[in-house]
């Protein structure tokens, strides 16, 4: 008579057997033990059975009832920001950091200040001085560059007559509008709640 | 107007990011794969058509408005069965509560009514509405799926009827991976049981 090797099956050894992963010795003492064969039997057909149920559908409207309580995401809304934010410990704790150390240097802001307001007096003299002579070079430098342009000439012969000034001023205006026109039409994103299709 | 995309080719993962960014299609396209299996699921948790309906509606919707708070880093089929088997779960405790009363109806002011309605505890065993739900739902096997505790049917369905991994499982009941295997052996052990009188 053969002797059976090992331990009868374990539950994992049947897992294993069910899934196609049991090992060699393992498979040696299922091929020799009519007691774990029986078993392995009876477990194969239990998950045949249980694989071969029918499937099921809910009725034919479900999605539409569904989409009629959903609101569709609106990536821009604050409400999202604030799901975000609120969406895992991690995000929570990344975002009270962040606010945690605006408010920290915001009032280390105001310290500073309040305690040094003469070094301040006197760096804002400075910056204001050397800003308003950086501005007139600018602008000198800007006009004498419109000047030498090649169309100064007709622009200033357009302004003299104000018939053609303002059918100019009618077309600038057109063209600017149908760009603010097309470009709220290409931002613009679904936020309604969806229409319920039923 | 956008372009739709070909959606077999496009990921769980991908059609949420579409969801989030105010796709319409993407919640349907989420809806569409997944409502079989989530209904399926349902249905044989409680083993009511129109119960289960409702409880996957809730599952979907409670889902899609909370798309944003979905971590792409987990498969949207383990999010979505978690809803799903947290809502089948939450329904078969407070129908327990409801029935499963030792002193009977907290309403009940007389012994007598209190006796009838602890009755219910071995109505509730195999009542003629579940002999009939049993022939409705095409056999003994789907019967004892019914009969198995709620833990121990959640696994057996994930597991062989939905397909899902062991791992897979373990995350949508939050379980360890050893108690999802014993709860699966277990299962099918009671499920043996109650069939051997159909091989006899």
């Amino acid at each position: 008579m053969t002797q059976v090797p090992g331990p009868h099956l374990s539950p994992d050894d049947v897992e294993n057997w069910l899934d196609g992963l049991l090992d060699a010795e393992r498979t040696r003492h299922l091929d020799l033990c009519p007691s774990c064969f029986d078993r392995v039997q009876l477990e194969r057909e239990i998950v045949e059975q249980l694989a071969g149920l029918p499937a099921m559908a809910p009725t034919a409207d479900f999605a539409d009832r569904v989409m009629a309580s959903v609101t569709i995401a609106d990536p821009f809304a604050l409400r999202s920001l604030r799901q975000r934010i609120f969406a895992s410990r991690r995000s929570m704790a990344i975002a009270a950091s962040l606010a945690l150390a605006l408010v920290g240097s915001m009032a280390a802001s105001v310290a500073w200040t309040l305690a040094n307001q003469d070094i301040l007096l006197s760096v804002g003299n400075w910056v204001l001085a050397q800003g308003t002579q950086a501005g007139w070079l600018a602008l000198r430098g800007l006009a004498s560059n419109f000047i030498e342009q090649p169309w100064y000439e007709s622009a200033r012969t357009l302004a003299a007559s104000p018939g053609r000034m303002s059918v100019a001023v009618g077309v600038a205006l057109l063209a600017y509008l149908s760009g603010v026109f097309a470009l709220r039409r290409l931002l613009a994103l679904p936020t309604q709640q969806v229409a319920h299709a039923g | 107007m956008a372009e739709e995309p070909e959606w077999s080719r496009l990921t769980d993962q991908e059609v949420v990011l579409l969801a989030r960014s105010g796709r319409e299609a993407a919640y349907r396209e989420l809806v569409r794969r997944y409502e079989r299996p989530v209904f399926a699921l349902l249905y044989r948790m409680v083993r009511d058509r129109e119960l289960a309906e409702d409880l996957a509606q809730e599952t979907f919707v409670k889902a899609l408005n909370a798309i944003d708070s979905y971590r792409p880093e987990f498969k949207f089929s383990s999010w979505i069965f978690k809803i799903a088997n947290n809502a089948a779960i939450d329904h078969l405790r407070r129908r327990e509560l409801d029935t499963l009363s030792l002193d009977g109806s907290p309403h009940a002011e007389t012994p007598e009514a209190m006796q009838a309605t602890a009755l219910q505890i071995g109505a509730r065993q195999e009542s003629p509405l579940d002999a009939v739900e049993a022939r409705e739902l095409g056999g003994a096997i789907e019967a004892a799926i019914g009969r198995l505790r709620p833990e121990y049917r959640s696994c057996i369905l994930l597991r062989h009827v939905e397909g899902r991994a062991y791992e897979e499982i373990a995350e949508i009941l939050d379980l360890p991976l050893g108690t999802v295997k014993t709860y699966i052996h277990r299962a099918r052990n009671e499920l043996r049981l109650a069939l051997a009188h159909l091989k006899e």
